[in-house]
């Protein structure tokens, strides 16, 4: 049993960095998902570790090109952790090494998800459509600054992960709580600001009591302006809540009845 | 020909790229709003991409790719829309409805496709694990940014080389034998959008943040009222008021976004701080519990 003594110098993790940056994803499949990918990225530090040709190397290919599948923004934690143990222990570690992958990914795919996958896009992808919807892109570039902030963290996450190890997932998840619970307030305080702001389209109904024109827009009005929005939404979110109905089946579905609403002149722009 | 041959080109190599950046490096580039920003730089109407790119990014706010489900492909929508809206002059609410959605709809299958096809490039990798070919690996595995290019590319290419005409004989239509029809599109491109919201509130503890959802709707309802109508109101003095020179601006939607993070500051100073207050008495507790406790 040969222990290797290589150990990963910053050359290594630019190398993971750069290998994970720009192509975490690229041979993402149905069968193992980013497995492949998850082995591309340390291949040249497994090669490293174990030395080229040597039984080792192949065991540990083939466990890094098993089923894998977490948040492509937090993929290098799992990787800087499981990179400390290699580092440590070498072939022993195998069976806890592909342990430690299953049990991360899954919280660190939620995670990943909720913050970078819909908290940002949500506070400020609504910002950048907001003032792209009256014609100035100024939004868009500043969502693209906080994208090239969040690149910074994703750089630095493998070294401190590689450094602090299995301890940094206890201390990660109170601080990620706090800001989670945080930005969802936010995400929920914006989703009110845009239904209110980013739906423009108003009843055109206007029934006649006798020989009164009955104005329902401006009846509706003096209630709370913007209520017909705020109605919309509240429909399409029961309507998710059925069974069967995908988000893409909503937007059809939404599609059809905004059309039919218009042409029997209840609502319009 | 209502899209050049050169723009044609541009907007098939953007729509290969712009997947290979939303997997990866994450630019911003990839999203909707990004692809209405440069399809409309590249066929000359900056505003006709925004427009449409900025709808198309509110109707999928909560959609992500979580988990390796396919997503509605509103990057191939909005280009093609954007590329028919601004070259045979289409109205671009109707382009949203009329092309974009149904397209992002399509183009799910192609998601599919791609997928699939990279599993042919794992098996591949698998083979060259055993021969400890290194540079076999690596090379099967890049080969698959081909797969997820070509899935954008391919249908981009085809649907601006071949659509035009078609397109162009909707439009007609839409305004002339069916112009309900034409109308009801652009009301539905500007409903749209509340999916997008309705699917977020789905996905966020909307039971927890009830009270702030309430407060943001309301105080944005309230305030874009009143700047709405002080912006008609000053329209109309400066028509008749001659030297009657104030400008009023819409309402500033980052204005409203800062008072949420003053709310969300407010929530995460008092998430970290109770629970050490809480430590000293019981340490074992956990910190859902703690916030119940302080309410």
């Amino acid at each position: 049993m040969t222990k290797s003594n290589y150990k990963l110098t910053k050359k290594d993790f630019n190398q993971i960095n750069r290998r994970s940056l720009f192509g975490f994803q690229l041979g993402w499949n149905y069968e193992r998902m980013q497995g492949s990918g998850y082995l591309y990225t340390i291949l040249p530090q497994l090669r490293k570790l174990y030395g080229d040709g040597t039984p080792e190397l192949k065991a540990m290919m083939k466990t890094h090109a098993q089923f894998f599948n977490t948040s492509n923004f937090l993929n290098t934690i799992v990787t800087g952790i499981d990179m400390a143990i290699e580092e440590e222990e070498g072939i022993d570690a195998q069976e806890s090494i592909a342990g430690i992958k299953v049990g991360l990914m899954g919280p660190f795919a939620a995670i990943g998800d909720s913050i970078f996958g819909a908290l940002l896009p949500t506070i400020f992808g609504a910002l950048a459509a907001n003032m792209a919807v009256s014609g100035n892109p100024i939004g868009a570039f500043i969502w693209m600054i906080v994208n090239f902030a969040v690149m910074f963290f994703r750089w630095k996450q493998l070294e401190i992960a590689h450094k602090e190890g299995v301890s940094l997932v206890t201390t990660m998840q109170s601080r990620l709580t706090a800001i989670t619970d945080a930005a969802t307030l936010l995400g929920v305080f914006m989703v009110g600001a845009l239904v209110a702001t980013m739906i423009n389209v108003r009843l055109s109904w206007t029934p006649m009591i006798g020989d009164l024109v009955v104005d329902v827009q401006n009846n509706v009005d003096m209630i709370m302006p913007r209520l017909l929005p705020a109605v919309i939404v509240g429909a399409v979110y029961w309507l998710l809540g059925k069974k069967n109905i995908t988000s893409t089946k909503a937007i059809f579905i939404v599609l059809i009845v905004s059309i039919a609403l218009s042409a029997l002149g209840v609502i319009s722009k | 020909m209502a899209v050049a041959w050169w723009q044609i080109i541009l907007l098939t190599l953007y729509a290969g790229y712009q997947i290979l950046d939303e997997l990866q490096v994450y630019t911003g580039l990839a999203q909707p709003v990004f692809a209405g920003l440069v399809a409309g730089l590249i066929m000359g109407d900056v505003t006709t991409g925004l427009i449409i790119g900025g709808s198309m990014q509110l109707t999928v706010l909560g959609i992500g790719t979580f988990g390796g489900s396919s997503k509605i492909d509103a990057n191939s929508g909005t280009v093609l829309a954007t590329a028919f809206s601004v070259g045979i002059g289409m109205n671009p609410e109707q382009a949203i409805a009329a092309i974009a959605v149904p397209v992002a709809g399509l183009m799910i299958q192609m998601d599919i496709l791609g997928r699939f096809a990279n599993t042919f490039f794992a098996h591949r990798i698998d083979t060259k694990i055993e021969e400890m070919d290194y540079k076999g690996i690596e090379r099967n595995y890049l080969m698959g940014a081909l797969s997820w290019s070509l899935s954008r590319a391919v249908p981009v290419l085809l649907a601006l080389s071949l659509g035009g005409s078609f397109v162009n004989s909707i439009v007609g239509v839409l305004n002339n034998q069916l112009l309900w029809l034409g109308n009801g599109l652009a009301v539905a491109g500007a409903v749209l959008p509340a999916v997008g919201f309705a699917i977020l509130l789905r996905y966020l503890p909307v039971k927890k943040h009830l009270p702030y959802l309430i407060l943001g709707f309301v105080i944005t309802a309230l305030l874009t009222t009143v700047f709405g109508n002080i912006q008609v109101l000053g329209g109309s003095v400066a028509g008749v008021v001659d030297g009657f020179a104030n400008t009023f601006t819409g309402m500033p939607m980052l204005a409203i976004a800062l008072i949420g993070f003053a709310f969300a500051f407010k929530e995460y100073k008092r998430t970290t701080e109770a629970p050490k207050t809480q430590h000293t008495t019981n340490s074992a507790s956990e910190e859902g519990e703690i916030e119940d406790d302080e309410i």
